[in-house]
């Protein structure tokens, strides 16, 4: 009886083993953190700048995967698993958790309302409750442009020079009737789509997207309607190559020339670097038509279980400083949330040769200077997501474009579940 | 281990309290030696199956707070038409997939049984060789051969004097390239399956078949298929249950529009919107309804299909 008692208490160990819970192993060690980021934006280059400053700090970098999958992987920890001690979470992403505030540190206990001046505060308010506690300090933000490309266009007799096109379309109206010269001279489309390079570009400009100032959801507004609208416009003039944009056809496309305008916050031009190499110099930037506007940044925050809090907390102040930042960017190029830095000589004089030597520090800190903030509710991403695959249902000849705006709605309002 | 059996010879005790703890061990041993799967498959299926179906009934934020709702997840799942859509893709999608999948197995399996086949080996194993590829990969690479402008099927279809189609984008395009995915995947091991019970059946049927003149295609149809019967049930039901879960294909199929496979949902299943809900917008609850009702669903179409596919080639002319 008692071996079989014996197999049995073996088992359960196995199981519990296999099963994870084995409870917190060894003691917390003030100078180790884990840090738990998404894939692709080179985090690791300034763990290493940390770690080389304070060669006694180990930082434990885990790049979980893309932002959603970050944020998954962050949710299923905070519900009952192992929590890092810092984690970076995607702007559009973190409206969800600062619906449950209480499992973060409030950064004000550690100091953090000594540095929010810092940054820019329309940032700074997506950040931070309604009672004043700040979840997450911004280290980046995704200014608004366009990328042309010079030789395209070269051939279709428009100019070339970045202030020259940047002339040609200070409204959506104008670029879509340069878009109709292009298709007109080339006979080949000009954008390569109008969800995201128009739609996506024009309802971050507005001063109220999908919730009101006092927080009410509120997506059938005027301004929403008109970056449909222009989008909606863009479409019918015939200037869309029709390729969702991250799709193989997308980048295939930009290899090969099909388009010669990308609508791109600073986040997607290290992507247009990996996805189309061979067309290094051929681009240059343009500002955005429509003025002010920001799409994306993202946030670090520690969660409210993390070992490690202090130490973690020291890579915040010291990474996410103004001059951190700013050598961020001159490293990596993502827009620093630090407006003290914007006319730092650094910045202003940061060109990119794979666009032509466009000054990308000045054109993309003008696009976010001058914004109308809005608020971001915990229901953007989902509202967000079906507007643009009503609109991708349009350029796919699914939906008709008369249609469109009554069927978005009703999307809408499924996702919502209202 | 010192165990008291071990250490008892030199300290006898009554005899008849040892026969009871022999009698007791042995009746317990058969218990401990099955108890591993048990264990674990109350860990890991039955408990989140039950839990599955008590979040059902709430609305569950993972991280958040957690209301009783009652059966009201279920009510707003009956209105849902992404709910309804996303059904009628998974039927599509299963039908498209099984149907022609199942067929080519038997009929590769009953040419690889031929006595006169050579390198015989050589083809039994490389029909596995889709199944062993990640299904990853094999979704990238044939979301890029039906690609719009630049897919190699495109490409054909232009030298052939067609126009392109849009498979991603159209309902029927994007059912019929994700059930090539699944019967790519699938078609090898099903016909390893049949392969394996048809080398259990007595040559001499088919050479007694043969005497009597019957053609290849007589032998197919009365020998082949009855003798297949038992396992041609259990591929319908593993077919019906993985064809009902499909997940992978039309996650990765069409990326750009994130869970829901196509920017109307085109070709989004039930297993993909469970996951949309639950991981993608954190409604863990309506999730698990929708969990549940596919639950439902699975039992009912396998009990159906094991019926139907029992009765295949039972009717002897």
């Amino acid at each position: 009886m008692k071996r079989v008692l014996t197999t049995a208490a073996i088992i359960a160990t196995a199981a519990l083993l296999v099963a994870g819970c084995g409870g917190s192993g060894g003691k917390s060690d003030s100078k180790t953190f884990e840090f738990w980021s998404f894939a692709n934006i080179n985090q690791k280059a300034d763990v290493d700048v940390y770690t080389k400053a304070h060669p006694d700090v180990h930082v434990k970098l885990t790049e979980v995967g893309t932002t959603t999958e970050t944020a998954q992987a962050l949710t299923a920890a905070l519900a009952g698993g192992k929590v890092p001690d810092l984690v970076l979470i995607q702007a559009d992403d973190l409206p969800k958790f600062m619906q449950s505030p209480d499992n973060f540190v409030d950064l004000t206990t550690l100091g953090a309302g000594n540095i929010k001046g810092n940054y820019l505060d329309w940032v700074m308010a997506q950040s931070t409750t309604k009672d004043g506690k700040i979840i997450g300090v911004p280290t980046d933000v995704g200014g608004l442009a366009v990328a042309y490309r010079t030789d395209l266009f070269k051939a279709a007799g428009l100019p070339t020079n970045g202030a020259e096109v940047s002339e040609l379309w200070p409204t959506w109206d104008d670029f879509i009737n340069v878009g109709k010269t292009y298709v007109q001279k080339t006979g080949k489309p000009f954008v390569d789509n109008t969800p995201t390079s128009v739609f996506f570009q024009a309802v971050n400009q507005g001063s109220e997207r999908y919730y009101r100032a006092d927080h009410q959801l509120d997506y059938d507004n005027a301004q929403v309607k008109a970056a449909f609208d222009v989008t909606l416009k863009a479409f019918a003039a015939g200037i869309s190559a029709k390729q969702g944009s991250f799709s193989s056809g997308w980048t295939a496309a930009m290899k090969k020339g099909d388009y010669a305008v990308v609508c791109s916050p600073s986040w997607m031009l290290s992507q247009m670097k990996t996805n189309a190499p061979e067309t290094n110099g051929k681009w240059d930037i343009a500002t955005i038509p429509g003025g002010s506007g920001n799409w994306g940044g993202s946030f670090l925050a520690i969660p409210k279980r993390a070992k490690n809090a202090k130490a973690a907390w020291n890579y915040i102040s010291e990474m996410q400083s103004p001059q951190g930042q700013l050598a961020h960017f001159v490293a990596q190029g993502s827009l620093p949330t630090t407006p003290s830095v914007y006319t730092d000589p650094q910045l202003v004089g940061k060109t990119d040769p794979f666009f032509n030597n466009a000054p990308i520090g000045k054109i993309y800190t003008q696009s976010v200077l001058g914004i109308k903030p809005f608020y971001f509710g915990p229901l953007d991403g989902p509202i967000g997501t079906e507007f643009l695959n009503t609109l991708t249902s349009v350029e796919q000849g699914k939906v008709d474009p008369a249609n469109a705006w009554n069927t978005a709605l009703a999307n809408v309002k499924n996702a919502v579940r209202g | 281990m010192l165990s008291p059996a071990a250490a008892a010879p030199d300290f006898p005790r009554p005899r008849r309290k040892r026969q009871i703890q022999q009698g007791a061990r042995e009746l317990l041993a058969p218990y401990a030696y099955v108890s591993p799967f048990f264990v674990l498959f109350l860990i890991f299926g039955l408990f989140p199956l039950l839990f599955t179906f008590y979040i059902s009934l709430f609305e569950w934020d993972p991280i958040g707070e957690h209301h009783f709702v009652g059966l009201a997840n279920f009510s707003e799942l009956a209105h849902d038409p992404r709910f309804w859509g996303a059904l009628r893709n998974t039927f599509s999608i299963w039908v498209l997939s099984t149907v022609p999948q199942l067929l080519l197995a038997l009929g590769l399996a009953h040419l690889l049984n031929h006595a006169r086949l050579r390198l015989a080996t050589l083809f039994r194993m490389s029909v596995l060789v889709p199944y062993v590829t990640s299904v990853a990969a094999t979704t990238i690479v044939f979301a890029q051969m039906f690609d719009r402008d630049y897919g190699m099927i495109n490409w054909f279809l232009q030298l052939l004097g067609f126009r392109h189609i849009d498979f991603t984008a159209s309902l029927w395009g994007s059912h019929i390239m994700i059930a090539t995915m699944i019967a790519w995947r699938w078609t090898g091991y099903n016909t390893l399956l049949y392969l394996a019970s048809l080398q259990a059946v007595p040559r001499e049927l088919f050479e007694a078949a043969a005497a009597d003149g019957a053609s290849g295609w007589k032998q197919f149809l009365h020998v082949t298929i009855p003798s297949l019967r038992p396992i041609i049930a259990f591929t319908v039901v593993t077919s019906t249950i993985g064809g009902l879960q499909v997940f992978t294909e039309p996650l990765l199929a069409n990326p750009v529009s994130g869970l829901t496979c196509g920017a109307a949902r085109q070709c989004q299943t039930v297993t993909l919107y469970l996951y949309e809900q639950s991981f993608g917008q954190f409604h863990f609850g309506y999730g698990a309804a929708v969990g549940v009702a596919l639950f439902v669903l699975v039992v009912a179409f396998s009990g159906i299909n094991y019926l139907l596919a029992t009765r295949i080639g039972s009717e002897r002319p």
